[in-house]
């Protein structure tokens, strides 16, 4: 079988930008386990809001992307910002299964509520650039799909950013690194945790968003991606965030080839044989547990 | 003694148990008893995992399908009996749980829990994706009725006392398991990993031998309810399964062995009761988880021993003025 | 008397610090022997690598003449090498003779189709670990305790019953990490007076401390570390003058620790 360069071309770019979607949703889950040490069963849903949240944003902002997509993500940060206060506040970091059931729960619960309000009729989401791409060659790019990456780029340069050079960064790699010595520097835990769930819910809005215009939303999207995610955060080691960003990646483009060559299903299980195997060679995944280390 | 009148009251209500199409002729309420029976057995499967031995495993509902779609397939694909079907849902169940434990079990509890629920995921995906296997979407309608010497059980009631037969010998496996020194070396292993090694135990066997063993029933559970539904299909992997048997492990108490099969018996017949809405009731079950975790996180066997621990503090410090 | 447990060249490093620094001693059968030095002077990692929790770099352990060095925790467990850990480790939810009983169950030959068929090994392990366990926890005075959640203790408690636990096997030495940190005074007398009773009995003991008093009272013998390696040996009356200890605990000369007990005095 001669492997059509352009063809494989193609699935590498798409690779990419599906890569790039997993690492938002990752990180924001690594930033949370980093912080508070619980995993975020709840993740795919704030993904799911976002998604909706641009549903409903671009009609009513005349189907402009980018105010739309601001919308999305500010009102992800706001639905992060009300969790944390109702429910994730009152877990403690010794607590790693209850921290997961009731996550689990609040998934449930969001999920069937959306599910009940506006049913599990796929959404189909228009916005300023239609269908319109970029022709390269004989490959085409939609707009939508070159956007999603750019701005998921930018979002990971913002992070850098925020948590090398900022104060409210620095807390945050400070007390996922150790926990004892940043309390007793004064850092305050429930600020930073608060700041992390807000800050991952809002890389989630955006994860969301971005995906809106190119898949159809429903209320059982987030599910679909999230699995995967837990699956890259293990992978790439629990707490660190480039190894989750290039676990990512990586399974982006591994899954684009597979599926592009093969079934379905194969694409589908290759996240999980890659995590056995990982599990097998690498116990603490195939990056060590960073502790936020951000390069 | 008091574990004796415990048993002997157990001994009796699954008497009773088994003489429900005895008392009733509608099926309806039959159905329901074959369900809480299959239900309670899988939520005890669950307990082993996690209550006794603190590994929370969203792979039961792997178990739960594999095993469902094994012994379906033993009969319908292979033409075997049904209770080779269950036979065999119990062993490739037992196999695949080694051979996913080994790897996961050596890494930390987060990763566990990860790899056992992407597990799951991964079957519901084989179920509805391996058309080849397991038929798709469709799934396999009209499993024929169990046979055994040329009786058919072919009604709901004859068919309830396979689930009844089934309920009592995997529970009273379960217990004589769990009262067992292996049952307390999981609860120790549970409390405090370092100490049962510095006291010569090695907790890798016990756990891997924990989870095949709750891998095996839970399949073999899924093998009669496949067989009860007459049909299998990748619904038989919706979620829905898993939060049930999470839920009767909560409310009733994760390590307590009869606040779960108490629970179990109790709370089938909730999913019956809020069959109103779907999507209602799996908001009920998702308030339930929440609520659970912080009023009675332990469940009410919990907190009844609670209670009788802060009971026994306070007899001591008054004799001791 | 012979070694019962000889260390030597033990060495451990992690991220570039020597945490051990080739050290050697040995402790010899029926004695109390204390493992004493400044904070990161390596005591703890002593223990921890002896006893199988943490890897060694470098070195030996020989128990009563069997080589343990490098074997899994479980495996030196059962060849009869038994520890306390700092902060203290029972099971908490569970009764004490429950902690007991677990403590003793690897260490008889009764397996699970014993215990199924309740063949007469199964019964007779069971009624000799019961035995046991009620002499050690009338030893430690928590008679009325027995079939009490040990959850319910107090701290100094709990660490009587680390102790007990690590005795049920009949061990051929036992490491107590810090036995008396974080004890109410009163209790450590306790402890202090059942390790006395223990040791006439006839069990070995190798006690980290920082308990000055406490190490005093009850070595024989008392090995000093000093980062990393050892600094002294020798009784505890030897131990306190010697200048090479006092300079390293207290930064001071003998004549300055001498000017220091007659000021109290």
């Amino acid at each position: 079988m001669t492997i059509d360069a352009v063809y494989l071309l193609q699935l590498t770019l798409n690779g990419l930008t599906l890569g790039l979607i997993y690492a938002l949703i990752a990180v924001g889950l690594s930033l949370i386990f980093g912080v508070m040490e619980i995993i975020n069963f709840a993740h795919g849903e704030l993904l799911m809001l976002g998604a909706f949240a641009m549903a409903f944003a671009l009609p009513v902002m005349g189907l402009l992307y980018w105010p739309a997509l601001a919308t999305a993500i500010l009102a992800t940060m706001l639905i992060g910002w009300v969790i944390y206060e109702l429910l994730l506040v009152r877990l403690r970091t010794d607590e790693f299964e209850r921290s997961i059931l009731v996550t689990l729960g609040l998934s449930i619960i969001i999920i069937h509520v959306m599910q009940y309000i506006f049913t599990a009729t796929p959404r189909l989401v228009d916005t300023q650039y239609g269908f319109a791409g970029v022709e390269i060659g004989s490959i085409r790019i939609t707009w939508t799909r070159v956007i999603g990456a750019v701005a998921s780029l930018a979002a990971f340069g913002g992070l850098y950013a925020v948590l090398r050079h900022t104060q409210f960064g620095r807390a945050m790699r400070a007390i996922a690194q150790n926990r004892e010595a940043a309390l007793m520097v004064g850092i305050r835990p429930k600020v930073v945790a608060r700041n992390a769930v807000v800050l991952a819910a809002g890389l989630c809005g955006l994860a969301g968003a971005a995906i809106a215009p190119i898949q159809l939303v429903t209320p059982y999207m987030g599910q679909f991606l999230i699995f995967k995610a837990f699956a890259l955060v293990i992978i790439g080691g629990l707490g660190n965030i480039p190894g989750a960003i290039v676990a990512a990646i990586g399974l982006g483009l591994i899954e684009s080839w597979i599926g592009g060559f093969f079934e379905i299903a194969w694409q589908e299980a290759s996240v999980f044989v890659i995590m056995i195997v990982v599990l097998f060679l690498r116990p603490d995944g195939l990056f060590k547990r960073g502790g936020m280390r951000v390069g | 003694m008091k574990s004796a009148a415990i048993l002997a009251a157990a001994l009796a209500v699954a008497l009773v148990l088994g003489a429900l199409p005895l008392l009733t002729t509608s099926n309806y309420i039959i159905g329901i008893g074959v369900s809480a029976l299959i239900f309670t057995v899988a939520a005890a499967a669950l307990n082993l995992i996690y209550g006794y031995t603190g590994l929370l495993s969203f792979a039961q509902l792997g178990f739960w399908g594999i095993g469902g779609y094994t012994s379906a397939l033993t009969v319908v694909t292979f033409g075997g009996s049904f209770w080779w079907g269950l036979v065999w849902a119990a062993l490739i169940n037992a196999v695949i749980a080694l051979a996913v434990g080994y790897p996961t079990l050596r890494t930390n509890r987060h990763a566990f829990v990860i790899v056992t629920l992407t597990f799951a995921l991964l079957v519901t995906l084989i179920a509805r994706d391996w058309v080849g296997l397991t038929r798709g979407p469709l799934g396999i309608p009209n499993l024929p009725p169990p046979r055994a010497f040329g009786y058919s059980f072919d009604t709901t009631a004859k068919f309830y006392w396979i689930a009844w037969a089934f309920a009592v010998a995997m529970l009273a496996f379960l217990h004589a398991l769990c009262s067992s020194r292996i049952g307390r070396t999981l609860i120790a292993i549970k409390q405090n990993e370092p100490l049962v090694r510095a006291q010569g135990i090695s907790p890798m066997p016990y756990k891997l031998a924990s989870f095949a063993l709750s891998a095996a029933i839970t399949g073999a559970a899924g093998g009669v309810y496949s067989f009860h539904l007459r049909i299998i299909d990748p619904l038989f992997l919706d979620f829905y399964y898993m939060q049930t048997f999470l839920i009767i492990v909560i409310i009733g108490g994760a390590g307590s062995f009869w606040g779960v099969v108490v629970s179990g018996a109790a709370l089938s017949a909730l999913p019956e009761a809020l069959r109103f809405s779907a999507d209602f009731r799996m908001i009920i079950y998702g308030v339930i988880l929440v609520v659970a975790m912080f009023v009675m996180p332990s469940g009410v066997a919990g907190w009844l021993r609670e209670r009788k621990v802060a009971r026994l503090r306070q007899s001591l410090r008054e004799a001791l003025r | 008397m012979s070694a019962i447990l000889k260390v030597s060249n033990l060495r451990k490093s992690y991220a570039g610090v020597h945490a051990l620094d080739g050290v050697s001693f040995a402790v010899e059968a029926g004695s109390v022997t204390g493992l004493i030095g400044p904070n990161g002077s390596g005591k703890s990692t002593a223990i921890d690598c002896v006893s199988g929790f943490q890897k060694l770099d470098d070195g030996q352990v020989v128990l009563d003449d069997t080589d343990i060095t490098g074997r899994p925790a479980h495996h030196i467990a059962r060849a009869g090498l038994m520890r306390t850990f700092q902060t203290v480790r029972i099971y908490e939810r569970l009764a004490l003779r429950d902690n007991l009983a677990i403590a003793a169950q690897q260490f008889d030959p009764a397996t699970w189709v014993d215990e199924f068929l309740r063949t007469r090994r199964y019964r007779d392990a069971v009624e000799a670990a019961e035995a046991r366990a009620r002499s050690l926890v009338e030893l430690i005075g928590l008679q009325r305790y027995y079939e009490a959640e040990t959850g319910i203790l107090s701290y100094g408690q709990k660490k009587l019953v680390a102790l007990a636990a690590a005795l049920m096997p009949h061990p051929k030495i036992v490491l107590l990490d810090e036995p008396v940190a974080g004890v109410n005074p009163s209790r450590i007398r306790e402890i202090e007076v059942a390790l006395s009773e223990l040791n006439r009995a006839g069990e070995t003991f190798l006690i980290v401390e920082h308990n000055v008093e406490f190490i005093t009272n009850l070595c024989h013998r008392v090995i000093v570390l000093d980062q990393g390696k050892k600094l002294a040996e020798g009784t505890a009356a030897e131990i306190h003058t010697d200048p090479r200890v006092l300079e390293a605990y207290l930064g001071m000369t003998p004549e300055m620790a001498e000017a220091e007990m007659r000021g109290a005095a």
